[in-house]
C-alpha cells in the first residue's frame, strides 16, 4: 500500500496544482509534495518489512497491476523521490510562464518514473516507461530554449522508435509464457529461451534502454536536447531519466536473456568504453557550458553501461551508486550553470572569466561539485569510479585502462571549463554579478553534503542495494560458466 | 410470371452476358475516361442497368425469385444516387460553373 | 602495549586540527581580520606538530614498532574491506615530523610572506587543507586511504599553483600539474586495483606479509610495482612526468616551498619506501628506478644550469635531488632514500623560503640577472641560503653531505659507472646552486632600489631550518665516522632496505675525498666566472652555441609535449565534434528521418485528388486482383 502511496502522491497533487492560480504558493506545495514524497520513501528504506501491491488490472491478458521493488528498485526509488525536491526548488523564486502547468508536469513525471522502478510486470512498466515521455516532452516543447521544436521532436521520435522495439520484445516473451500467457516479470525470469534466440532478443531489448541512456552511437539526440532544455527539464532528463535505461537494461537484460548478454557481452563495453572517450574528448573543445556537461555526462553515463556488462559484483556496486552519485552531481552541476547563465546572460565559454573575482562563494560551490564529477577521493564519485574501474579490471586490464582514462580526461575538460569561467581576468561587463543568494545555498548545501557524505560513509548505500546485486551476481555466474564450460 | 420467364428463356443466357459484359465496359469506359460529370453519372447508371439485367437473367434460368428483389433494390439505390449525385453536380456548376471532373482535385488536401 | 592503546587511539587528532583549521578559515574566510588566519592555521600545524612528537614518545616508550588505529569501516562489500585507519611506525612518523614540523615553519613564514595579499585567509585555508592531506597520505593504513591523501595533495597543489588565478598562465600551470598528476594516479589506482585483486586486501600489514610467498621476479608483483611506480613519477615529477614542477612555481613561494619541495613531491618516494617489500620482490621495476632517477637527476640538472629565474633553479634542483632519492630507492636503499628526502626537506624548504624573502625584497622581481649583492642588505637570508647552498652542494658536515653521500657509495656498490654519473650530477648541483647564490648575493646590485631584510616572522623560521639543514646530518652519522646509522636503525622496522649495508671503510674515505676535491674544484670555477669576472648570463636566446640554447629552451621538452599531445588531442576533439559527430552519427540518424518524410513525399504525388484516376486505380486493382485468383 505504501508503495501505491508513492505512486499517487506526486500524480495527486500534480492535478490539483492545476487549480492553484498563486505561482508561489503552487511552487511551495510542489515543494512539500515532493519532500513529503522523499520522507515516505526513506521510511520505506527504512522498515524492515518489504510491502508490495497487486490488483487485478486487465485479466484477460494476464496483467496485473503489481508493484514491488528489490535493491536495486530501492536505489532508483530513492534517486527520484530524491532529486525532485531539488528540482522543484529549482524554479523558486524565477520568473516562468504557466507555472500550473508546468509544475503539473513536473509531477506527473515524478509519478511516471516512479511507477517505472516499481512497476514489477512488463506490461506495467512498459505503460509508465511511456508514459514518463510525454509530461517531459511537453516541458522541453512549451519552455525549451532555441529550436526547441525540431530538437525535442527528434528526441521523442528518437526514444519512441526504441520503445517500439522494447514493445516487440514484451510482447514476443509475452506468447512464450506458459499457459495463460502473462506478461510478470517473475514469469519472464521463468522463461528459458534458446541461446540463439537471446542473442537477436538481446538487441531488441537493449535498443530502448541503449537510446534512453544514452550509449554510443545512440547519443545524438542527447547534447542538442540537453543544451536547449529549461534547467527542470534538463535535471529531470539527465538526474533520473538516463537511470531509467540503466534499470531497464538490469531489468530485463541480465535476468532474461543472460546468454545473449554473454553472447554480446565484450561488444558492448567496447562500444561504451568508446562511448566514454568519444564523449571526453569532445567535451573539451565544446564551447557551450550546458553541451559541455551534457557530453561529460554522456562519458559518465557510458562508463556505467560499460559496468553493467562486466557484470561482477564491484562493478554492479560501483554502478548503482553512481547511479545516486551521478544524478546528485549533474544537478547540482546544471543548476550552478543555470545560474552562471542567468548571471552573466551567456553560456558561451569564450565570452567568460574571472567570475570568482565577484562571486567567490559560488566559485567555491562550482569547485566542489566539479571535485565530485572528477571523481575526487572523499567525494562519492570516486568510490564509484574506483568500484567500476575494479569491476573493469576483473573482466579485462585494457577495459580498465580505457575506463580509467575519465579520470585524466574528465579533469582536463572540467578544470578547463571551471578556469575558463571562473579563473583568470574580470570580464568587461561582469563587474555587477551578484554572489549566490541563500535560495541557492539551500539548493546547493543539501547536495554538497551527499557528495561528500557518500564519499566518507558510502556503507548505508551499499547495503541497501548489497542483496540484490548479490542475487544477481549469483543467478548471472552459473550460466557465465556454463558458456564457458562449451567454449571449451 | 411463368410467361415471362420462358419469354426470357427464349434467348440462350450467353446472350445476356455477353449484352451485360458489353453494358457494363462501356459504362466502366465512360466513368474512366469521360470528364463530364453528367456523363459520368449516366455511365454509371448503364452500370447499373448491365447487373440488372444479369440478374433477371440468372433469376429467370434459376427460377429463383431473389435476383428480381436485388433488381427492385438496385432501381432503387441507383435512384436515389441520382437524385443526390445530379444536385451536387447542380452545385457544382453553380459554384465553380463546370462540370468537369477533374477540377474537383480538392481530396488530395 | 595496553597503555598505548588510549593515546594511540587519538592519532586522529594529529590530521584533524589542519582540518578543523581549514574549515575554520575557509568558512569564515571573509570575516576573518588580518593576520587571524594565518595565525590559527600555523597554530593548528603546530599542535599536529606536538601532537606528532608526544607520538613518537609514546611509540618509544611503548616498545612496539608499529600501530594501526581503525576510524571506521569505509568500503566494505562483498569480499572487499578497505576500513579508514591510520597505520603508525617509524616511518609515517618520520614523515609526519617533518610534514608538521617544517609545515609549521612555512606556515610561520607565510604570515609574514603572503601579508597584504588580499585572499590570504583562503591561502591559509588550502594550505591547512593540503597538511591535512598531506598526513593522511603518510598516516593511511592502506593503499586507498593513502590514495585519498594522494590525491587530495594534488587538489591543494593545484589549487595553490592557480592561487594567483588572475594570470592565465598560473591557471595553465596549475592544469598542467593535476592533470599529469593524474595521470601517475591513473596507473596508480590500477596498481592498487592488481593489488587487490592479488592479495584480496589493499591494507599494507596483509599486503606486504602475504607477499613472501611469492618469488622474486614473480610477473604479477613486476606489473604492481611498475603501475606504483607510475604514479611515484607522476608525484614526484620524475621522467617523462616532470615538467609540471618547474611550471608550478607559479605560485606563491611558501606553496613552493612546502608542496613542491619539502612534502608532496617526495610522496612518491614514500610510498615506493612504503612499499619496499613488493619492491624487493622485483628486481626489474627497481632497475627501471634507477634508470628514471638518474636521467632525471642529471637532466634537470643540467637545465637547472641556465635557468634565470630564482625559483625554476631550484624547481630544477628539486627535480634532480627526486632523481637521487629515486636513485637510492632503485638501489633497494629505502632508507637512504627517506634520509635523503629528510634533509632535502630541510635545505631544499630553507632555499625556497630564502627565496622567498630576496623575491619580497626585490618587490616580485625573480630574475637573479637584476640582483646582487644582496649580501650586504639581507645579512640573515644571506647567511642561512649559504648554509641551504653548502647543505644541498653536500659540503661537509652540512646535512646534504651525509645523505648525498650515503646515496653514492650505494652507487658505487652498485656500479662504477652509476657512480660516477651520480657523482657528475652531484657535481652539476654544486654549479648552479653557487651560480644562483654567487649572482643573488655577490658582486654589485644590478638593479636600483633599497632592499630590505625581511621581517622577523620570516626569518626566524629561516634560521631554525638552516641549523636543520646543517646539523640534520647528526641524525644519520655513519659507521666509519664513528656514528652508528641511528635514523636508517630507526626506519629498520617499517622498511626493509635490500642493499647489504657497509663497504669497506677506506674505499669510502676515499670516495669522499675524491668528491670533495672536486667539489672545491667546482665551486672555485662558479667563483671565477660569477664573482671574479662578474659574468652576468646573457639575454634567453642569444647564445651562441647550439647546446646553450638546447639547455635554455629545456631540451624543447615543453613544446614537444604541446605538440605531440596537447594539439593533436584539440585536433581530435574538433576533428570527433564536426566529423564524426555532427556529418557521420547525427546526419545518419536525422537521415532516417528525412528518408521516411522524402518517400512520404514521392508517395503523396500519387494522391493528386483526381477522380478520374482514383476510380482507374481502382479498377485496375480490382483486374489485377481478378487475374491473380484466375492464375493462382
Amino acid at each position: 500500500m505504501i508503495l501505491l502511496i508513492i505512486l499517487i502522491i506526486p500524480f495527486i497533487t500534480g492535478l490539483s496544482l492545476l487549480l492553484i492560480r498563486n505561482s508561489a504558493i503552487l511552487k511551495l506545495v510542489a515543494l512539500i509534495s515532493a519532500v513529503a514524497n522523499l520522507l515516505v520513501t526513506l521510511s520505506l528504506i527504512f522498515s524492515a518489512s518489504v510491502s508490495s501491491y497487486s490488483v487485478d488490472w486487465i485479466s484477460f491478458l494476464g496483467t496485473k497491476f503489481t508493484l514491488g521493488y528489490d535493491g536495486i528498485s530501492l536505489i532508483m526509488l530513492f534517486l527520484t523521490n530524491l532529486l525532485f525536491p531539488f528540482i522543484v526548488l529549482a524554479g523558486f523564486k524565477r520568473d516562468q510562464n504557466q507555472t500550473p502547468i508546468l509544475y503539473a508536469l513536473i509531477l506527473f513525471t515524478q509519478s511516471a518514473l516512479i511507477g517505472v522502478f516499481l512497476a514489477q510486470n512488463a506490461f506495467l512498466f512498459y505503460v509508465f516507461w511511456e508514459l514518463a515521455l510525454i509530461p517531459v516532452y511537453f516541458i522541453l516543447l512549451l519552455w525549451g530554449g532555441e529550436g526547441r521544436r525540431n530538437i525535442t521532436l527528434k528526441f521523442f521520435i528518437y526514444t519512441l522508435t526504441g520503445s517500439l522495439f522494447l514493445l516487440f520484445g514484451i510482447i514476443y516473451l509475452y506468447q512464450l509464457t506458459p499457459g495463460s500467457h502473462t506478461t510478470d516479470f517473475s514469469a519472464f525470469y521463468q522463461l528459458n529461451i534458446p541461446s540463439t534466440t537471446q542473442v537477436w532478443l538481446f538487441w531488441i531489448l537493449f535498443i530502448a534502454f541503449a537510446i534512453k541512456m544514452p550509449v554510443f552511437p545512440f547519443h545524438t539526440w542527447q547534447p542538442s536536447t540537453y543544451t536547449m532544455a529549461p534547467t527542470q527539464g534538463m535535471m529531470i532528463l539527465a538526474g533520473v531519466m538516463t537511470k531509467m535505461g540503466i534499470y531497464g537494461a538490469l531489468r530485463f537484460l541480465f535476468p532474461i536473456v543472460p546468454k545473449g548478454v554473454l553472447y554480446w557481452q565484450n561488444t558492448v563495453i567496447i562500444m561504451c568504453l568508446i562511448g566514454v572517450i568519444y564523449a571526453s574528448v569532445i567535451a573539451f573543445r565544446q564551447t557551450n557550458l550546458k553541451k559541455l556537461i551534457a557530453f561529460s555526462s554522456m562519458a559518465h553515463i557510458s562508463l556505467m553501461a560499460a559496468a553493467m556488462f562486466v557484470m561482477n559484483y564491484y562493478a554492479l556496486q560501483g554502478l548503482l551508486f553512481q547511479v545516486i552519485s551521478h544524478g546528485v552531481t549533474i544537478i547540482a552541476l546544471f543548476y550552478i550553470v543555470n545560474l552562471i547563465g542567468e548571471r552573466t546572460g551567456t553560456l558561451d565559454l569564450s565570452q567568460m572569466g574571472g567570475i570568482k573575482l565577484r562571486a567567490p562563494n559560488l566559485a567555491i560551490l562550482l569547485l566542489l561539485v566539479i571535485l565530485g564529477s572528477i571523481a575526487l577521493p572523499l567525494t562519492a564519485g570516486f568510490i564509484c569510479e574506483f568500484l567500476m574501474i575494479t569491476g573493469l579490471f576483473q573482466q579485462s586490464v585494457w577495459f580498465a585502462v580505457f575506463g580509467g582514462l575519465t579520470m585524466i580526461l574528465g579533469a582536463v575538460y572540467m578544470l578547463y571549463a571551471y578556469q575558463r569561467v571562473m579563473l583568470g581576468d574580470l570580464r568587461a561587463g561582469f563587474e555587477r554579478i551578484p554572489d549566490i543568494r541563500s535560495l541557492d545555498y539551500i539548493f546547493l548545501i543539501p547536495l554538497i553534503i551527499i557528495i561528500l557524505g557518500l564519499g566518507i560513509f558510502p556503507q548505508p548505500l551499499f547495503n541497501m542495494a548489497d542483496e540484490s546485486v548479490y542475487a544477481m551476481q549469483n543467478f548471472l555466474k552459473p550460466v557465465a560458466d556454463s558458456i564457458l564450460a562449451i567454449i571449451r | 410470371m411463368k410467361e415471362i420467364s420462358s419469354a426470357i428463356q427464349l434467348i440462350p443466357l450467353e446472350h445476356y452476358i455477353f449484352l451485360s459484359v458489353a453494358l457494363f465496359c462501356i459504362g466502366l469506359m465512360g466513368v474512366l475516361f469521360r470528364r463530364n460529370t453528367i456523363i459520368m453519372l449516366m455511365c454509371i447508371e448503364l452500370m447499373f442497368n448491365s447487373v440488372t439485367l444479369l440478374c433477371t437473367a440468372f433469376s429467370a434460368y434459376h427460377s429463383d425469385p431473389a435476383g428480381q428483389v436485388f433488381v427492385f433494390f438496385i432501381m432503387i439505390v441507383a435512384a436515389a444516387e441520382v437524385a443526390v449525385g445530379l444536385s451536387m453536380v447542380v452545385m457544382m456548376k453553380r459554384n465553380i460553373d463546370s462540370v468537369d471532373i477533374n477540377l474537383l482535385n480538392r481530396l488530395k488536401w | 602495549m595496553v597503555g598505548l592503546i588510549p593515546i594511540i587511539n587519538i592519532v586522529w587528532l594529529i590530521p584533524a586540527f589542519p582540518l578543523l583549521g581549514f574549515l575554520i578559515t575557509g568558512s569564515a574566510y571573509k570575516r576573518l581580520k588580518h593576520r587571524q588566519a594565518g595565525i590559527i592555521a600555523s597554530a593548528m600545524v603546530f599542535f599536529s606538530f606536538i601532537a606528532s612528537v608526544v607520538l613518537y614518545f609514546v611509540l618509544r616508550s611503548s616498545g612496539q614498532e608499529s600501530a594501526t588505529v581503525t576510524l571506521f569501516d569505509w568500503i566494505a562489500i562483498y569480499n572487499m574491506n578497505i576500513p579508514f585507519a591510520f597505520l603508525i611506525d617509524h616511518l609515517s612518523l618520520t614523515m609526519m615530523l617533518i610534514i608538521t614540523g617544517v609545515g609549521f615553519l612555512i606556515h610561520l613564514y607565510s604570515i609574514g610572506y603572503m601579508s597584504g595579499d588580499e585572499r590570504v585567509n583562503s591561502f591559509f585555508a588550502q594550505m591547512n587543507l593540503f597538511t591535512f592531506s598531506m598526513l593522511l597520505l603518510v598516516m593511511g593504513a592502506n593503499y586507498l586511504v593513502l590514495f585519498i591523501g594522494w590525491e587530495g595533495v594534488g587538489l591543494c597543489s593545484y589549487l595553490l599553483i592557480g592561487f594567483w588565478f588572475k594570470n592565465p598562465m598560473n591557471n595553465y600551470a596549475a592544469r598542467k600539474a593535476f592533470v599529469m598528476n593524474r595521470i601517475g594516479d591513473l596507473g596508480f589506482i590500477l596498481g592498487i586495483i592488481l593489488l587487490f585483486f592479488t592479495f584480496k586486501s589493499v591494507s599494507f600489514s596483509e599486503v606486504f606479509s602475504q607477499a613472501s610467498a611469492f618469488q622474486s621476479g614473480a610477473p604479477v608483483i613486476t606489473m604492481i610495482t611498475l603501475l606504483l611506480l607510475v604514479g611515484a613519477v607522476g608525484k614526484s615529477a620524475q621522467i617523462p612526468l616532470f615538467t609540471w614542477l618547474p611550471d608550478a612555481m607559479a605560485g606563491p613561494t611558501p606553496v613552493s616551498a612546502l608542496i613542491h619541495a619539502a612534502t608532496m613531491v617526495t610522496a612518491g618516494v614514500y610510498m615506493i619506501a612504503r612499499s619496499s617489500i613488493l619492491y624487493n620482490l622485483a628486481p626489474i621495476t627497481l632497475n627501471v628506478i634507477i634508470i628514471l632517477g638518474l636521467a632525471t637527476a642529471i637532466l634537470a640538472a643540467v637545465i637547472a644550469l641556465r635557468q634565470n629565474d630564482i625559483k625554476k633553479v631550484l624547481a630544477y634542483s628539486t627535480v634532480s635531488q627526486l632523481g637521487y632519492m629515486f636513485l637510492a630507492l632503485g638501489l633497494g636503499a629505502y632508507s637512504t632514500a627517506i634520509f635523503h628526502l629528510t634533509t632535502h626537506a630541510f635545505f631544499k624548504a630553507l632555499l625556497f623560503l630564502g627565496a622567498g624573502s630576496v623575491i619580497h625584497a626585490m618587490g616580485g622581481e625573480q630574475d637573479i640577472r637584476k640582483m646582487g649583492g644582496l649580501s650586504k642588505t639581507m645579512p640573515v637570508t644571506y647567511v642561512t641560503f649559504f648554509a641551504g647552498t653548502l647543505a644541498i652542494s653536500g659540503i661537509p658536515p652540512f646535512s646534504g653531505f651525509f645523505s648525498k653521500d650515503l646515496i653514492l657509495s650505494k652507487a658505487f656498490e652498485h656500479s662504477v659507472l652509476l657512480y660516477i654519473v651520480a657523482l657528475v650530477g652531484a657535481l652539476l648541483t654544486c654549479f648552479y646552486m653557487f651560480r644562483l647564490l654567487y649572482l643573488v648575493f655577490f658582486g654589485e646590485q644590478r638593479l636600483p632600489g633599497h632592499p630590505h631584510e625581511s621581517p622577523r616572522v620570516m626569518t626566524i623560521p629561516l634560521v631554525i631550518l638552516s641549523i636543520l639543514a646543517a646539523f640534520g646530518g647528526v641524525l644519520n652519522i655513519p659507521s666509519f665516522l664513528g656514528g652508528n646509522s641511528n635514523f636508517s636503525n630507526f626506519l629498520q622496522s617499517s622498511v626493509i632496505s635490500k642493499a647489504p649495508e657497509e663497504i669497506s671503510h677506506s674505499t669510502e674515505i676515499g670516495l669522499i675525498l675524491t668528491s670533495l676535491v672536486l667539489l672545491s674544484l667546482v665551486i672555485l670555477l662558479a667563483y671565477r666566472t660569477y664573482v671574479r669576472k662578474a659574468l652576468v648570463p646573457a639575454e634567453e636566446g642569444k647564445s651562441i652555441f647550439f647546446f646553450n640554447r638546447l639547455i635554455e629552451r629545456k631540451f624543447y621538452i615543453d613544446e614537444i609535449y604541446t605538440e605531440v599531445f596537447e594539439k593533436p588531442f584539440g585536433f581530435l576533439s574538433d576533428f570527433l565534434f564536426s566529423k564524426v559527430e555532427n556529418t557521420v552519427l547525427d546526419p545518419a540518424v536525422d537521415g532516417i528521418g528525412s528518408a521516411t518524410s522524402g518517400f512520404g513525399t514521392l508517395v503523396r504525388r500519387i494522391q493528386r485528388g483526381n477522380i478520374s484516376f482514383y476510380l482507374f486505380a481502382m479498377v485496375a486493382g480490382i483486374l489485377l486482383f481478378i487475374i491473380f485468383i484466375l492464375i493462382v
